[in-house]
């Protein structure tokens, strides 16, 4: 099986967080979940913007530069720092990321009332197939007296939508008759569009606003003002009712100004058949009872292949031009300048140009995750996919979609972290995060195969088996253990999800993404493994015994041996407290792959070619293990594999970890998978010599 | 609470339906609210999924429920079924 690695060796959000330069116009992008606030976005501000987290959480916010030329000759080129926020269906916020939402709009608005001069404007991003639902969030943003520039989207599906409300209405009179009725600018974007698609009118519009504010017809500010936090239902339903029939006011306003009698009327019956959409008749069969779950596990198949053995030899090729011709070259320059054969080419050869490496071989994987997820995103299939997993993993209170990234884990963890991207809440995207390490990779495969071999050759397979088994109650187990402790917040909710309408996903859109995505991987989480390899080459570099110079040292007289030596007493209650496991489970935490070549080396024997046949790896292996476990060869070596599976996967793992997560969750996790690791491999030891 | 003729799950599909219970928690309730189900909204069933799940549609919008909350959402026919 390919390797996940390829060829290569071894709670308030404060302004700071929704602003990016301090005297520009600030823009909040507001709207529900999938109606194209994303993808204006992207068409806004193209590749000057990045990803942070808000202060204190897991949420994810991109902000950047909102650039225009000169909108007319005698304007200057504008630049404005703008946010894409969390989409969210209302300020009364049900989870974190939907809190960010409303704790910015909710600062916006102080700030723009208390200082003059720091002006900041919303941009409420309204769905054109389901204004409705768009208008009511959009009646809370205006509540709190932010000014506001409504853009409208969907006007392509909404116009072919065959039971929409706004079907066949044209695009510049239904945006006229909104405007009508909100009294504030309506403005008509196609963020897919080559064209222009509408950004200098907006544009326009959120200077024009800015520059003076209006209000939204219909809407005061209530008193006391809110601020976004759920405290009295009994309350909040109340002024929901009020806010209610204002949407319900305008919706009608606006048919009545269109001339459109609507076909679907939301509290008179039509008594008209329903008429079934497109995406009503592909549902039949992705919806369907008996055919919705084997179609949802074959497109997990097809991710799971897709990011194996398709991005394999990909990744091969990145290695082998790294470790070639790269490599050499380097070498080469350095023997120029007289820095051949000492540590400085040791540092950046065997260092650095190991973790460059490291990182390139795992952009073709990185980036087919991305582009895979994305067009199962712009589809409109993952949402059905959230649908129809939902049952699956409703007992660790996470959203259908969790099931994805949990199974891609299985080949390699780190573009399953990289999707849980997918799931729509922060918590839940941490406690997939958290549980992702437990699926057993591919790299981990080659060590079982190895060690089951040489101590169970006659049930190698059985005990393999058994090790993907464990990883599923691993996932299960710790699944329910962290929903009962560190995750209480996260609960199974009800599933109402809104269901977008089938559309063809847009290439350049989709292009853009993975770009902005895959170089946000390269600079968060390559730094962290480019350092890591540098530090594994130093302490491999460093004799501590021996008449050695730096650089030039065989491993067992180096640095990285005497720290396996010092850890190699810890692993003893387990079964394998020797060296050569010690410094095979360290050079594991920077990939699994490379544990049997340093089994191999610290043997100072031939690294066999086919891990099922150890030869003599395999001979000196049992005999260390049964020497390091009073005879107990076999335990011990179950322990070593289970040991394997539960702790840090990877470096790369970590460092994607940190990228999406932050320090904090990181290092923990880190400490409860070495902790949780030590005390699985110990009771397996324990209870395995007793047999 | 008022309980009306059936429940979305024992709905048949195509029917035109008015929401005329919703007998989630409050906090749920109140969501579903937010999102443009309340009591009164016209909806169709579109489509009968896994374990008692439904798609409703409501204003050109389709929502999926799982068979729980599905459940707890009584409905009335606006026209006579056949």
């Amino acid at each position: 099986m390919s390797s996940c690695h390829g060829s290569t060796p071894a709670p308030t959000l404060d302004r700071s967080a929704t602003a990016t330069m301090p005297d520009a116009l600030r823009v909040l992008l507001v709207g529900g979940p999938n109606v194209g606030k994303s993808t204006l976005f992207n068409a806004l501000t193209g590749a000057r913007q990045h990803t942070t987290n808000a202060p204190g959480t897991t949420v994810e916010l991109a902000t950047g530069t909102w650039r225009t030329a000169g909108l007319s000759e005698s304007d200057p080129a504008t630049e404005r720092s703008i946010v894409d926020l969390p989409g969210s269906y209302s300020l009364l916020a049900r989870s974190s990321d939907e809190q960010v939402t409303a704790d910015a709009v909710w600062e916006l608005a102080r700030s723009t009332g208390e200082v003059a001069g720091q002006a900041g404007v919303v941009v409420a991003v309204l769905d054109a197939t389901a204004l409705a639902r768009s208008l009511y969030l959009l009646a809370q943003v205006a509540q709190t007296g932010v000014p506001l520039v409504v853009a409208l989207t969907m006007l392509d599906l909404a116009a072919t939508a065959t039971d929409s409300p706004t079907a066949g209405v044209e695009p510049d009179a239904l945006a006229a008759a909104l405007a009508a009725s909100l009294g504030v600018p309506v403005v008509q974007v196609d963020s897919r569009s080559r064209a222009d698609g509408g950004m200098r009118g907006l544009a326009r519009a959120v200077d024009a606003v800015a520059a003076r504010p209006r209000q939204v017809i219909g809407i005061a500010t209530p008193e006391p003002p809110r601020n976004g936090v759920v405290t009295d239902i009994a309350q909040d339903l109340a002024q929901a009712e009020t806010l209610f029939a204002w949407v319900e006011q305008v919706v009608e306003q606006v048919n009545a100004s269109l001339a459109t009698a609507s076909d679907v009327e939301t509290h008179t019956g039509s008594g008209r058949p329903l008429r079934r959409t497109f995406s009503d008749r592909v549902d039949t069969v992705l919806l369907n009872p008996w055919a919705g779950i084997p179609v949802f596990l074959a497109v997990v198949w097809l991710l799971f292949e897709l990011t194996t053995k398709f991005a394999a030899p990909l990744q091969g090729l990145i290695g082998q031009l790294v470790n070639g011709p790269l490599a050499s070259g380097v070498t080469s320059l350095l023997g120029l300048v007289g820095l051949a054969d000492g540590w400085v080419q040791g540092l950046l050869v065997d260092g650095l140009l190991v973790g460059v490496g490291t990182v390139l071989t795992f952009l073709p994987v990185m980036a087919i995750m991305f582009a895979a997820l994305g067009v199962l995103e712009d589809s409109g299939y993952l949402a059905r996919a959230a649908f129809v997993a939902d049952r699956a993993m409703r007992s660790l209170g996470l959203d259908g979609r969790a099931l994805l990234p949990l199974i891609v884990g299985f080949g390699c963890n780190l573009p399953a972290l990289a999707a849980t991207r997918i799931l729509p809440q922060a918590r839940q995207r941490l406690l997939t995060g958290l549980l992702i390490p437990l699926t057993s990779c591919s790299a981990r495969l080659t060590v079982y195969v190895l060690l089951a071999s040489a101590f169970f050759p006659d049930h190698a397979g059985t005990v393999i088996f058994a090790m993907y088994l464990t990883s599923v109650l691993l996932v299960l187990g710790g699944g329910l253990v962290l929903r009962r402790t560190a995750f209480r917040d996260v609960r199974a909710e009800p599933l109402i999800l809104v269901l977008p309408p089938y559309q063809r996903p847009h290439l350049r859109t989709l292009a853009m993404s993975v770009r902005l995505r895959v170089g946000s991987f390269v600079m968060r989480a390559g730094k962290i493994i480019v350092v890591t390899m540098c530090v594994v080459w130093l302490l491999m570099a460093v004799p501590v015994t021996g008449q050695h110079t730096v650089g030039d040292v065989p491993v067992a007289d180096s640095l990285y041996s005497a720290v396996a030596s010092g850890i190699a007493p810890v692993l003893a209650p387990a079964g394998f407290g020797n060296d050569h496991a010690a410094a095979a489970l360290m050079t594991g935490f920077v990939a699994k792959e490379v544990v049997v070549g340093s089994f191999a080396q610290s043997y100072a024997v031939a690294k066999p070619s086919d891990a099922a046949r150890a030869g003599s790896l395999g001979e000196q292996l049992r005999a260390s293990f049964a020497q390091s476990s009073g005879g107990h060869g076999g335990a011990a070596a179950l322990a070593f594999m289970v040991f394997v599976l539960a702790y840090t996967p990877c470096v790369a793992a970590l460092a994607e970890q940190r990228r999406l997560f932050g320090w904090r969750p990181t290092v923990s996790a880190l400490g409860v998978q070495l902790a949780g690791a030590w005390l699985l491999a110990v009771l397996v030891f324990q209870v395995g010599s007793r047999i | 609470m008022y309980r009306c003729c059936m429940t979305l799950p024992e709905s048949p599909l195509g029917a035109e339906l008015r929401v005329t219970g919703v007998r989630l928690p409050a906090a749920d309730a109140f969501r579903l609210n937010e999102m443009g189900i309340r009591l009164g909204t016209l909806a169709h069933v579109t489509q009968h999924a896994a374990f008692g799940g439904r798609v409703i549609a409501v204003a050109g919008s389709r929502y999926a429920l799982d068979g729980r909350t599905a459940a707890l959402i009584d409905v009335e026919p606006v026209t006579r079924l056949a």
